[in-house]
């Protein structure tokens, strides 16, 4: 199957289209002289590729998208060249334990006689993987869940409606720390499967009921008329036009996977050797680092965690401007 | 009355203006897109109780003007220059609260899918109830019998006020929007195509309300549409626009005797009577002229099948088995919406035959069972009773495989080009498609049979339209595309629901005569799904006329047309504008 995945980046027109979907009739109101994509206006480029440029137009013209984007960059630039940044290795513990914060250790050391500041930068990573990892995956689940079952009707749909509506009405953490101690042990990876696995459901509810509408149109209608078959009309025809409702969904499930690692990392269920923001916290708190003034440890690791999710959903903010003009900042006229 | 000042003055509109536009410009700044000027340096004045048309294509700025005038433009549109003089006040530059209070005894609109604007959880009672709690204009002890008194005055009953707007139809909901923005005592009503999303029969009902309404009560009214016809036959004086500037201004009779400007020329051409002796558009004449005897009373079923079996000889031997369609008894029940409800008949024993190379007409209004018949013969549903036979293949006992073959030889245009079109997929993607899975052509011929059909259907430059995106095409161009698809497989039968019913009136001749002369060439046998007379009466040879699931009426189309005999079908005849006879022409 030639359909894109997840995370393809969004584009212009037909999500504005079905914005304006009340001026069906033929004489012109205001929504068909202004509703067309900016981008595509130029011929000769690939559909895919300058809907692609106009997407990011759109949410570089909004300003907290941008916001977001640099802080999103500053943290990718941060896990791409930590090793070339961090001042020391962040699993030396050769350090004095404890330290406050000083010209040799900008954040202070641990308990165990780490650099703070090190493990800040190199956690980066993780909690990057982590959020794009399981974001992803639960995207692409939630994709094909969620299409297949706006598409399809009858026994096959309630089955799907059960199963979703199971995971949707078992409380996500809880769920998440029994089947990660389950699976105790299993590292990072498992982190981003239990992560995965207890996040697509709301996704896929979205994207059903979206699908829904959209199997109703005409263009649907026609393909099959064009003798398309269902696998084909759903990811073809149908999966494009939702790309900005995906995109801003892998936003979405991206800032609460990064947010449920730092958590399960903080309860210790987790691998607690590796260097993340999560695992950072649960050893400050274990080794008291409140009550030792040692602020830093705490806050650093936490700042982090809090500014990249507040940056993608930033990004969303764009995103929501893709698919509904009205939602672009400077639109409002106010 | 309460409206006593303005109907003292029911004048033609000759005295001082009531409404004054000087230099008018409306431009669209949307963000990151080039900005659109949709009114142009516009100027004209509005007399006290005149009743003023303004008339365009879309895209030409009548409704944005509209908009303008009522102090209603939002972001991103914008006036850019010009003024608007309501009496002595500009009210292009007001501000906020100014308008509202100005907006009792003033000026109001009624909007195009103004029955979608009710709040669906209020009663009809409360909206009327929140204007004048708004204004204030009327006294508390009044107000209950004032509300009952405006609604009477769009002809329906006191008892409407209880109900919720879901509870009525989309006639009454229409009616309910012009009483509430006469609660305000208007001036000024500005009516943005009030009936375009209506039934006929019913769009015929509603202008008749809104005539007898301005005679009436005496305000000013302005009355956009894209519909010739009916802005002719109710106003005084009309507007014609194109591409942002009114390129003609003239009373109602003179620019139906004496139009000046070519573009109004061209959109009068468009009109025409289905009644006539003969009809012809534009490019596209009335069935009987191009049969071989020309004659005041040539049965048109004589010509017809004469015509389609010569057509069919020239066309190559792959036709000469053409299969018929034949229809008999079909009924069709739907489950009730509550249990002990009486099922839905959505068509109830309809029977009929659709030669090969033949081209019937379905017309009723909506709801009358003409999509679900249609849906019926391309094999989407199955009918409770009776049977679609085409050849003798029985469509209502096919399984899903058999189906996707019977897509070869049963093909459909759809109503919207804007909505069949998937704005992702470029034509050639679109066409290919269909080309690959349902014809034999191999994959290396699949390109050029694309260019044979795009040339067909008249798409010429083909290399170049088959790179385009549907949003880069025009209204008619796009339904090309789509007939084009439904080409793909040189279908036997063809149904066009609605072909040209959202395109514009100079697009749809053309549209039209490609599917007559598709017809023509390839034999196929066309069934012709429409609302609207005069389109059928210049293609199809037959006409059945449905009206609840039933046929009424059925015949040859211009036999019909000229001399119908079944009540609705003349119903249905009368409901279409008829400017000449209100003007004397």
């Amino acid at each position: 199957m030639s359909a894109p995945t997840g995370k393809t980046p969004p584009h212009g027109g037909p999500d504005a289209a079905s914005t304006d979907a009340a001026s069906t009739d033929g004489s012109g109101g205001p929504g068909r002289t202004t509703g067309g994509d900016p981008a595509g206006a130029r011929a000769p480029r690939s559909p895919v590729l300058s809907a692609l440029v106009g997407g990011l137009r759109i949410i570089w013209g909004n300003r907290k998208a941008r916001i977001g984007l640099i802080i999103l960059g500053l943290f990718v630039l941060l896990a791409v060249l930590a090793p070339l940044l961090a001042p020391y290795d962040p699993k030396d513990n050769t350090f004095e334990r404890n330290l406050d914060a000083s010209a040799q250790h900008w954040l202070g050391t641990t308990a165990a006689g780490e650099d703070v500041l090190s493990q800040v930068i190199y956690g980066a990573r993780i909690s990057l993987l982590v959020g794009f990892g399981a974001g992803g995956i639960s995207t692409v689940i939630s994709v094909v869940i969620g299409l297949s079952w706006g598409y399809l009707t009858g026994v096959l749909a309630d089955v799907v409606n059960f199963v979703v509506n199971m995971f949707l009405v078992i409380p996500g953490l809880p769920l998440m720390i029994v089947v990660a101690t389950y699976l105790s042990n299993g590292g990072i990876s498992m982190i981003i499967v239990v992560i995965a696995i207890t996040g697509w459901a709301w996704g896929a509810r979205v994207l059903r009921s979206q699908t829904r509408t959209l199997r109703g149109r005409d263009f649907v209608e026609s393909a099959r008329f064009s003798g398309e078959r269902a696998p084909r009309i759903i990811f073809r025809e149908i999966l494009p036009n939702m790309t900005s409702l995906i995109a801003g969904g892998f936003f979405g499930s991206a800032t609460a996977a990064i947010l449920a690692e730092a958590g399960l990392e903080y309860l210790g269920l987790g691998d607690s050797t590796v260097i993340s923001w999560g695992t950072m916290i649960y050893w400050a708190q274990n080794s008291n680092a409140m009550l030792t003034g040692q602020w830093a440890l705490l806050f650093a690791p936490g700042l982090c965690i809090a500014l990249l999710a507040t940056s993608l959903t930033l990004i969303n903010f764009g995103i929501d401007g893709i698919s509904n003009p009205r939602l672009r900042e400077g639109s409002t006229g106010r | 009355m309460s409206t006593a000042p303005t109907t003292a003055q029911r004048t033609e509109g000759t005295n001082e203006p009531l409404l004054s536009v000087q230099n008018l410009s409306v431009v669209y700044e949307p963000v990151g897109a080039e900005p659109t000027h949709a009114v142009r340096d516009v100027s004209f004045d509005v007399g006290r109780g005149e009743f003023l048309g303004l008339v365009g294509e879309s895209g030409s700025g009548k409704s944005t003007l509209g908009f303008a005038l009522t102090a209603l433009a939002k972001a991103p549109a914008r006036i850019e220059n010009g003024r608007v003089l309501f009496g002595d006040t500009d009210i292009a530059h007001m501000d906020r609260e100014a308008l509202r209070t100005q907006r009792q005894g003033g000026f109001a609109m009624v909007l195009q899918a103004g029955m979608n604007t009710l709040n669906p959880v209020r009663t009809i009672r409360k909206h009327f109830d929140d204007i004048f709690a708004a204004h204030q204009h009327v006294p508390a002890a009044r107000r209950e019998e004032r509300a009952a008194e405006l609604v009477g005055r769009v002809s329906l009953g006191p008892e409407v006020l209880d109900r919720y707007p879901f509870e009525l139809s989309g006639g009454m909901r229409q009616r309910i929007t012009i009483a509430l923005a006469l609660s305000l005592e208007p001036q000024l009503m500005v009516f943005d195509e009030p009936t375009t999303a209506l039934d006929v029969l019913v769009q015929h009902a509603v202008m008749d309300t809104i005539r007898a309404l301005q005679a009436e009560e005496g305000f000013t009214a302005i009355l956009i549409s894209h519909d010739l016809g009916v802005v002719l036959e109710s106003a005084h004086r009309v507007l014609v626009m194109h591409d942002g500037r009114i390129v003609e201004d003239a009373p109602s009779a003179d620019i139906l005797r004496r139009p000046q400007h070519e573009y109004t020329r061209m959109l009068l051409s468009h009109f025409a009577d289905p009644r006539a002796e003969h009809v012809r558009l534009p490019g596209l004449e009335e069935p009987e002229v191009t049969g071989p005897a020309v004659g005041e009373d040539t049965p048109s079923r004589a010509v017809a099948p004469a015509r389609s079996a010569r057509s069919r000889s020239g066309a190559g031997p792959s036709l000469a088995d053409g299969l018929q369609l034949v229809v008999s008894g079909v009924t069709k029940r739907y489950a009730p919406p509550r249990r002990p409800a009486a099922p839905v008949l959505a068509v109830d024993d309809v029977s009929f035959t659709l030669a090969p190379g033949g081209a019937t007409a379905l017309v009723g209004q909506s709801g009358s069972g003409k999509s679900t018949l249609a849906r019926m013969i391309t094999g989407v549903e199955r009918p409770t009773e009776g049977t679609v036979r085409l050849g003798d293949l029985d469509l209502g006992t096919l399984r899903r495989r058999r189906l996707r073959d019977l897509r070869r030889t049963v093909q459909m245009v759809f109503q919207d080009p804007y909505a069949a079109l998937n704005p992702l997929n470029t034509v050639e993607y679109t066409l290919s498609r269909a080309i690959s899975n349902l014809t034999d052509v191999p994959r290396d011929g699949v390109r050029r049979r694309m260019f044979e059909l795009l040339e067909t259907v008249g798409l010429t430059p083909v290399e170049q339209y088959a790179r385009k995106l549907p949003h880069q095409l025009s209204g008619g161009q796009r339904q090309r595309v789509v007939i084009a698809r439904a080409l793909a497989s040189d279908p036997q039968v063809m149904i066009a629901d609605e072909p040209v019913s959202m395109l514009d009136v100079s697009l749809r001749a053309g549209v039209l005569a490609l599917l007559r002369d598709l017809r023509e060439h390839t034999g196929m046998s066309l069934l012709y799904i429409t609302h609207d007379l005069l389109s059928a009466r210049l293609i199809t040879d037959d006409i059945l006329v449905l009206h609840e699931g039933r046929v009424v009426e059925q015949g040859p189309t211009a036999q019909v047309m000229r001399h119908p005999r079944d009540e609705y079908t003349i119903r249905l005849l009368d409901a279409i504008p008829d400017p000449g006879r209100v003007h004397g022409v």
